[in-house]
């Protein structure tokens, strides 16, 4: 049994449930024969993966479904040995270069170089390229997209990239001036629920309309966590009810604890509380960046009108220095500690002003 | 082949045998009624005492001690008994080596302990049994075993390592020019660890060849290794498949001496972990310090005084001063401050004083003031002076303990200015003023880099793990967390660290001093009482994190999602469906990392305490972890190390008051393991 986002993706383009003009135009952009380099990008759940796998099956046939896990190890000029994993069907190749970490040049070159070198077979009745999928390109290090760039020129004819990420602003000018770039935006409330009704008459489950709201608007619009919320709702409670708790993901209520932990008390001992919980997030791999950002998002909701820009600020400064420092733990307690002088002082001046 | 028999026993001068004498006593070629038939015509005095590889050693009556400072600088005069006319030919440590049992400076539990395994394990036939002893330098582990094995009345056949393969290789072409028809003797060559094995072996099978004048016959024999051949350094293995064979074979007890080191690369703990000494039984007994160097002054002059009452008789008495200054330079080294002595008085004995006027006024004073302090209350600034006057001779450095330096940036003892000098900040910045630091950060923070070998971001870790407790003030700890940002962020560029590293520490250092206002002045600073120090967590949760994030990639590498949202959308919310997952592994991991425990406190992290003691040890492991994501920027360093393990290594995790208590209570401990085999 698979999930519910896996069982009901969409495999071709005809099939896609929004951004129907889109998928139209990747269908000709398809069929008229010359196919581009992709540039794919839009926030996270918004589809960006599903609309690829479709144009490749557009492309390819239904050849491209049959995947395989590869292991492949790259040798770095200074002998150090990559190991990096890889999703293949015969016609495409998917890495994450962010995994190969400093070394993503050579990963990247090296496996384009091999996709590139092989002719596809039959090219009569195939396509005469294949396609590498680059996903989470915003990760890379610009060493290795000046390296992409050259790369993209020269195996042109054998080979095509489909570059994924969530923003084009950290993809450098020239590999954006080498693609067509797709933005896909994230699904409005109305399509998600649309979608998660769908999803669920084909379970063969009713789902009322506020609980597909409720649940569209809780995840953001996020697709995939609308998705995996419905599911979990199922597993809680059937059938439905319309006013039934949608339930969050442990970190998520952890994180929000550790806000309320932060409001409530300012102190340093309260300080090394709030340090364990944030190790504590660490070790369960909830990345800094989305740890700050669900911190100030709670701690936003506590504060006054000029103390919230001062809040934003702050943090946008501490996230700053979290992306280009190397130990988050200093960065994040920075941020907690700020904050808490910060509203130590400003309920203390409320005090004040409210005595006298 | 290469080892020096000591003539454990009552090898007084009276004893000696007959060819023993002529080697050392006479002049070379005189009598030459060597024992051994193959030895070449020795060249000269160097030479002869290298070249004769099993030579019986018997420097004096006293057991040779080796790597003694001052006797590496002179091998150059044959060893002349010391009851001839020249005691300062020789180096005092040997002349005066202890006798009696009562006469070592260890302490005489630790003498005991050793005393009753030789007993029990000299017998014959009761198996390979091995010691291990360890303690610092100069704490008197080889003197302990010497003296032991002379009241016990065994020999000691000790192994050294063979100086060079030029040996050999005269040797062999000496036996060449004897026994030219011999094919076995073309090239012969032994690596050193095999040279090890065949001693040991050798040393397990063979009695001494019994000698004319021997006395009473030694059947008891033990065998003293300090030495090990560089190989077993960097292949443990080696030496304990060695150990492994002699624990089936061996007949004679096996004793291990070795050094422990400041600087946390304790190579007893690299050739001899934890799990081979369970394995063959070896029974460890570490001698502590004699006290570390802040306040050894008084027990180890009382050992120094004892143990140079002679020569304190020949010369004249040098100044008490002079003794306690040695002691302190010394770090409770025996071997060092006695040679130290030596080398004082060596110079020029009679005018002894003149060589110290230079220091004297500064030592006089510091030993005016030692008795009059008592020992807990002041003793961070006393021991800043003593870091500061490192003495002239023979000091060594005293390096400073990773608790000591994070005690001193994070009690931050200033000091008032005096009267008329007091800098004045105009009123608005009152705020900022703060009394003079006692200590330089800086001096700290490169104490710690050079010594220690702990890198300055390890050092910012631990300040980070342990600031918070040092503060009252919210809007104190707050600048206090910028500084430490700052610091990281200084040091985050893989490419300039080495050259930001020190600005780093520099900023976090001061800054947490800066930031703590309420220890602004010398009058306010309130007493902070005893805070127990903790290891840093951050090397752990970011190994784990990094285990973590591996982990899920590879084991949900079908769901073909971003890291981020398998992190954070798939993972927990597969974890709260009944979703029958595929595998073991993903559902083990589901558990442990989709799961977060709600309660309020998790207990997953312990605090680990900071033991007093404890260098600190680079961890190398979370070091380059944490380097991973930066390249190679680093990872030069080997010094295997293991702090991120739990305490058990260190057998002191725990803050411990006073020498004399830590004594008193790893004796106990030890006692008791002793009583159970």
């Amino acid at each position: 049994m698979s999930l519910w986002v896996d069982k009901y993706r969409p495999t071709s383009l005809a099939k896609l449930d929004y951004h129907k003009d889109q998928a139209n135009q990747l269908r000709n952009l398809v069929q008229c024969g010359d196919f581009p380099h992709l540039l794919v990008y839009g926030p996270s759940g918004a589809g960006k993966k599903t609309r690829i796998m479709c144009v490749l099956r557009e492309l390819y046939g239904a050849g491209v479904e049959k995947l395989r896990i590869e292991h492949q190890s790259v040798t770095a000029p200074s002998k150090k040995k990559i190991e990096i994993n890889t999703i293949a069907s015969n016609y495409h190749l998917e890495v994450n270069p962010g995994d190969a970490g400093n070394s993503d040049r050579v990963v990247i070159q090296e496996l384009i170089k091999t996709v590139a070198q092989s002719q596809q077979i039959q090219s009569s009745t195939q396509r005469e390229f294949k396609v590498v999928l680059l996903t989470e390109v915003d990760r890379l290090t610009k060493d290795a997209q000046h390296a992409l760039r050259r790369t993209m020129e020269k195996y042109m004819a054998t080979c095509r990239l489909v570059l994924c990420c969530n923003s084009t602003s950290k993809v450098i000018a020239p590999i954006r001036s080498r693609c067509l770039a797709v933005r896909v935006p994230l699904p409005s409330v109305e399509e998600v629920c649309s979608v998660l009704t769908g999803v669920c008459r084909k379970e063969g489950l009713l789902l009322p309309p506020e609980l597909a709201k409720q649940i569209a608007e809780k995840s953001g619009r996020n697709l995939r966590r609308a998705l995996l919320m419905c599911e979990a709702c199922r597993v809680q409670q059937y059938p439905f009810s319309a006013d039934q708790d949608i339930p969050e993901t442990d970190w998520e209520v952890y994180l929000r604890e550790t806000a309320n932990a932060i409001v409530s008390q300012q102190s340093p001992q309260r300080l090394m509380e709030v340090r364990t919980r944030l190790y504590e997030l660490l070790t369960h791999c909830i990345p800094p960046e989305i740890i700050i950002k669900g911190l100030v998002t709670e701690l936003l909701g506590n504060c006054d009108g000029h103390l919230k820009a001062e809040v934003a600020q702050m943090a946008a400064y501490y996230e700053h220095r979290l992306q280009l420092g190397s130990k988050a733990i200093y960065h994040l307690e920075a941020f907690v500690a700020k904050f808490m002088a910060i509203y130590k002082k400003f309920m203390e001046d409320g005090l004040d002003n409210f005595m006298f | 082949i290469m080892s020096q028999l000591f003539l454990g026993g009552k090898a007084s001068s009276g004893k000696l045998n007959s060819w023993v004498e002529p080697s050392f006593g006479d002049l070379f070629g005189s009598s030459g009624l060597n024992s051994l038939p193959l030895a070449k015509a020795p060249l000269s005095g160097g030479n002869k005492s290298r070249a004769q590889p099993s030579g019986v050693d018997v420097g004096g009556k006293k057991p040779r001690k080796r790597k003694g400072a001052l006797q590496a600088a002179k091998p150059v005069f044959p060893p002349r008994r010391q009851d001839s006319q020249e005691p300062q030919d020789e180096p005092w440590v040997q002349v005066y080596a202890p006798q009696l049992q009562a006469e070592l400076a260890v302490h005489k539990k630790k003498v005991e302990e050793v005393e009753k395994w030789l007993r029990v394990h000299l017998d014959l036939n009761h198996g390979g049994a091995v010691l291990l002893l360890t303690g610092p330098s100069g704490c008197g582990k080889t003197a302990t075993v010497h003296v032991l094995a002379r009241d016990l009345g065994c020999q000691i056949q000790e192994w050294s390592n063979p100086v060079t393969t030029s040996e050999y290789r005269t040797d062999d072409s000496f036996r060449q020019t004897f026994d030219p028809d011999s094919r076995f003797n073309s090239f012969h060559w032994t690596s050193q660890t095999g040279a090890f094995q065949e001693f040991l072996l050798r040393a397990n099978k063979y009695d001494r060849l019994p000698m004319r004048g021997d006395g009473q016959a030694q059947d008891r024999k033990l065998i003293l290794v300090e030495d090990f051949p560089n190989q077993f350094y960097r292949q443990p293995g080696c030496l304990h498949d060695t150990l492994r064979r002699f624990a089936r074979t061996g007949r004679r007890p096996l004793v291990f001496v070795v050094s422990d080191s400041l600087s946390g690369d304790s190579s007893s703990r690299l050739l001899f972990p934890k799990e081979v000494q369970e394995e063959l039984g070896i029974r460890t007994i570490s001698s502590p310090s004699h006290g570390a160097s802040w306040y050894a002054t008084l027990s180890a002059s009382c050992e120094m005084t004892r143990c140079c009452r002679a020569v304190v008789v020949v010369f004249s008495d040098p100044e008490k001063a002079v003794l306690e200054q040695l002691c302190a330079g010394s770090s409770g080294d025996i071997r060092s401050a006695i040679n130290s002595l030596q080398f004082s008085s060596f110079a020029e004995h009679s005018l002894e004083k003149g060589a110290w006027a230079s220091k004297k006024g500064k030592s006089a004073a510091s030993a005016a003031r030692v008795p009059a302090r008592p020992k807990g209350g002041n003793r961070s600034t006393r021991s800043a002076e003593v870091l500061d006057d490192s003495p002239a001779i023979g000091g060594k450095d005293t390096s400073l303990f990773l608790f000591r330096a994070l005690g001193k940036i994070l009690y931050c003892k200033r000091e008032a200015y005096e009267g008329c000098e007091v800098p004045k900040l105009p009123s608005h910045l009152s705020v900022h003023q703060r009394d003079r630091m006692i200590v330089d950060p800086e001096v700290i923070t490169h104490k710690q880099t050079c010594r220690s070998h702990m890198s300055g971001e390890f050092f910012s870790l631990y300040l980070h793990q342990n600031y918070p407790d040092f503060f009252s003030d919210m809007d104190d700890v707050a600048r206090a967390s910028e500084y430490l940002s700052d610091a990281d962020f200084l040091t985050a560029e893989w490419s300039s660290r080495p050259t930001m590293s020190e600005y780093g520490s520099s900023v976090a250092t001061r800054g947490l001093i800066y930031s703590n206002s309420a220890r602004a002045q010398a009058t306010s600073q309130s007493h902070v009482g005893f805070k127990p120090l903790h290891k840093p967590h951050w090397l752990h949760i970011n190994k784990t994190y990094r285990e973590n994030y591996l982990a899920a990639q590879s084991l949900f590498i079908s769901f073909c999602l971003t890291p981020v949202s398998l992190m954070t959308e798939l993972v927990p919310y597969l974890a709260q469906l009944s979703n029958p997952m595929r595998n073991q592994a993903q559902i083990a991991f589901i558990q442990d990392v989709g799961h977060l425990s709600l309660r309020r406190f998790p207990g997953r992290l312990k605090l680990e305490a900071l033991g007093d003691k404890e260098p600190g040890g680079l961890d190398l492991d979370g070091e380059s972890d944490d380097a991973g994501t930066q390249t190679t920027g680093q990872g030069t360093r080997t010094l295997p190390s293991s702090s991120q393990e739990p305490g058990a290594d260190f057998p002191s995790s725990q803050p411990q008051p006073t020498t004399a208590d830590a004594l008193l209570d790893e004796e106990d401990i030890l006692i008791e393991e002793y009583d159970s085999d």
